[in-house]
């Protein structure tokens, strides 16, 4: 087992950075017309960083949450994850790749209503054959707070108590970033901060955090905010 | 996870597990209807397709047969089945009952082709009547009534079960003689009553080799080919319900595609996340086309089942009996429209599985 943890998740003594953008450039064409949403963005985040992307609407903060989250291609340009050049992979293997090094957790927490939290947790390794992810799932949860909540449904839980399942699905298989996009989005505010706090802790155990977000709260726990206008990064 | 999924949302499941239930038991029914239908018929006409009636070629100036041709007649059947020659009249029919106008036939081996439903119609017919069921009845006929025939007085020795079935001789309101009984010497028709199908075509080209040969002696009429006239009929019938019942799967196809369609546009956000999170295209249509099956499955199911019940339940209301729903080309309607209809829930699964598994995890989850 620790064998297998350091062969696909190297515990980064190196000092290659967790995951690295190199002059991306992303266009895209609507109506004849090109619109640059990323106009070459260099960008590294070490092992362990919590990093707060902000800016107005339309600067192509999704656009870079999803080039970061290998949902999206750059149109030139190269994405590294430990050193590891991914811009050429093919769709399998990218998709393989996210599974291996990315987590995601969504504005609208996107857990499966059907599934209970200890399932909904589970689903990333869901179509591993011989593989059952039941006692680390549940490991998670107790860690975000959730021990008593694992048979529940996503329907039986407070937007919070989503959104730290989804927390706990991003982490299953053990990876060197998690990705949020507006995670305190749908969240009131004290909710918003034991989200982040569980952010925070993510962080300590040497996880990269990368969160998309309008929310200023969300800067003041992070140890970088960058701010994207027009798909350029001005330095927070 | 397929079963989870559709359990979820149980409303729209149902729709869809309606719509395979329907085109599935439109073809099975319309199948097994026809199939029924032409067995039934089959089994009523079964029997005559085992005789042959020989009459004498009167374009031929041949009015009646003798007892040579009798003879070749017997020969040529040997011991494929049983040549009866009749002689043919009609007549009065009187007794204490009343009178009625009726058949009557002069034979001295009628065993061969009629069945008694009271008394016993001897081997060698050399005295007494044997009447027709409905003769008997308009008669109040009994073994051992007597019965004047053209004025001459008989005892009953036999009645006759109706035929209800097409026969050629109709024994209903007809009365048997011994042959004695006429004047008459040149028979009017032989029926041979042949052990089958086979047997009575093979003996029909024999008569017709050997009392033809120098002239068109008699006309051989073989019952068979009515009855594969019958055949083709409900043959083309059955087809024609089977192509009714296949629009009606097209139809519940079209439905079925309609409901997948709508269930992964509706769970695109959710396929966006499986996709996200790493789950392989493949899997992710692996477990729409689970689902697809599973309804296939569970509609087909049911539509057979519920289509072997009307096929049963045809039994109480029409004329028919359980042996012909109870035989094994009816299951094999039965299965061909489950199969037909798992087939087409795969196949309309097929599409908006492709398409949701392969849109790009970005545009699924922005909705």
């Amino acid at each position: 087992m620790t064998q297998e943890q350091t062969q696909t998740h190297p515990v980064v003594e190196d000092n290659a950075p967790a995951i690295e953008l190199q002059d991306v450039v992303k266009t895209y064409n609507t109506g004849g017309e090109t619109i640059d949403a990323l106009a070459g963005v260099d960008l590294a985040i070490e092992a362990g960083e919590f990093l707060a992307i902000v800016g107005p609407s339309g600067s192509g903060k999704s656009t870079l949450l999803n080039i970061l989250g290998l949902l999206d291609v750059p149109t030139s340009g190269a994405v590294r994850i430990h050193d590891r050049d991914v811009t050429t992979l093919s769709e399998r293997e990218r998709t393989t790749a996210r599974k291996e090094s990315i987590g995601f957790v969504f504005q609208d927490f996107h857990l499966l209503p059907s599934l209970t939290a200890t399932e909904n947790v589970c689903v990333p390794t869901m179509f591993d054959t011989g593989r059952d992810a039941t006692g680390r799932a549940e490991q998670l949860l107790t860690r975000v707070g959730l021990g008593d909540r694992l048979t529940h449904t996503p329907d039986e839980l407070s937007g919070g108590q989503q959104q730290r399942v989804a927390i706990a699905r991003a982490l299953i298989n053990e990876p060197t970033i998690v990705l949020a996009d507006e995670p305190t989005g749908n969240l009131d505010q004290d909710t918003g901060h034991t989200i982040l706090d569980e952010f925070r802790r993510v962080c300590d155990a040497g996880v990269s955090v990368i969160a998309v977000t309008h929310d200023e709260v969300v800067t003041t726990y992070a140890d970088r905010t960058i701010e994207l206008i027009d798909g350029v990064i001005h330095r927070g | 996870m397929a079963r989870r999924n559709l359990t979820r949302n149980t409303l729209r499941t149902a729709l869809a597990a309606l719509g395979v239930l329907i085109g599935v038991f439109a073809i099975a029914s319309l199948g097994l209807f026809g199939n029924i239908l032409a067995l039934s018929a089959s089994a009523e006409l079964g029997g005559i397709g085992n005789q042959l009636i020989i009459t004498p070629n009167e374009d031929a100036g041949v009015t009646g047969l003798d007892i040579r041709d009798v003879d070749a007649v017997t020969r040529a059947v040997g011991t494929d089945g049983t040549a009866v020659p009749l002689l043919t009249t009609s007549g009065l029919l009187s007794a204490s009952g009343g009178q009625t106008f009726g058949q009557v036939y002069g034979a001295d081996n009628p065993a061969a082709l009629f069945t008694a439903r009271e008394g016993t119609i001897p081997d060698r017919h050399r005295q007494g009547a044997i009447v027709g069921g409905d003769v008997a009845e308009t008669l109040d006929l009994r073994i051992g009534s007597a019965i004047e025939v053209e004025s001459s007085r008989y005892r009953v020795i036999a009645i006759l079960e109706s035929e209800e079935l097409l026969t050629p001789v109709n024994p209903n309101s007809a009365v048997i003689l011994p042959e004695a009984a006429f004047a008459q010497r040149s028979y009017d028709q032989i029926v041979v009553q042949a052990q089958s199908g086979e047997s009575a075509s093979v003996i029909a080209e024999r008569v017709r080799t050997q009392l033809n040969s120098r002239e068109e002696r008699v006309s051989v009429f073989e019952l068979s080919s009515i009855l594969e006239t019958i055949d083709e009929f409900f043959s083309l019938l059955n087809q024609f319900l089977l192509g009714i019942a296949g629009i009606s799967l097209v139809v519940a196809g079209v439905s079925i595609f309609n409901v997948m369609l709508m269930s992964t546009t509706e769970r695109r956000q959710e396929i966006g996340v499986l996709r996200a999170v790493g789950v392989q295209k493949g899997d992710v249509l692996r477990v729409l086309l689970a689902e697809a099956v599973l309804l296939g499955v569970i509609g087909g199911l049911f539509g057979a089942l519920f289509a072997g019940l009307a096929a049963i339940g045809l039994v109480f209301i029409a004329p028919i009996g359980f042996d012909v729903v109870l035989v094994a080309s009816n299951a094999v309607y039965l299965f061909g429209a489950f199969v037909f209809g798992v087939i087409v829930c795969l196949l309309s699964g097929l599409y908006p599985a492709y398409k949701a598994a392969t849109l790009r995890p970005v545009e699924a989850l922005r909705g």
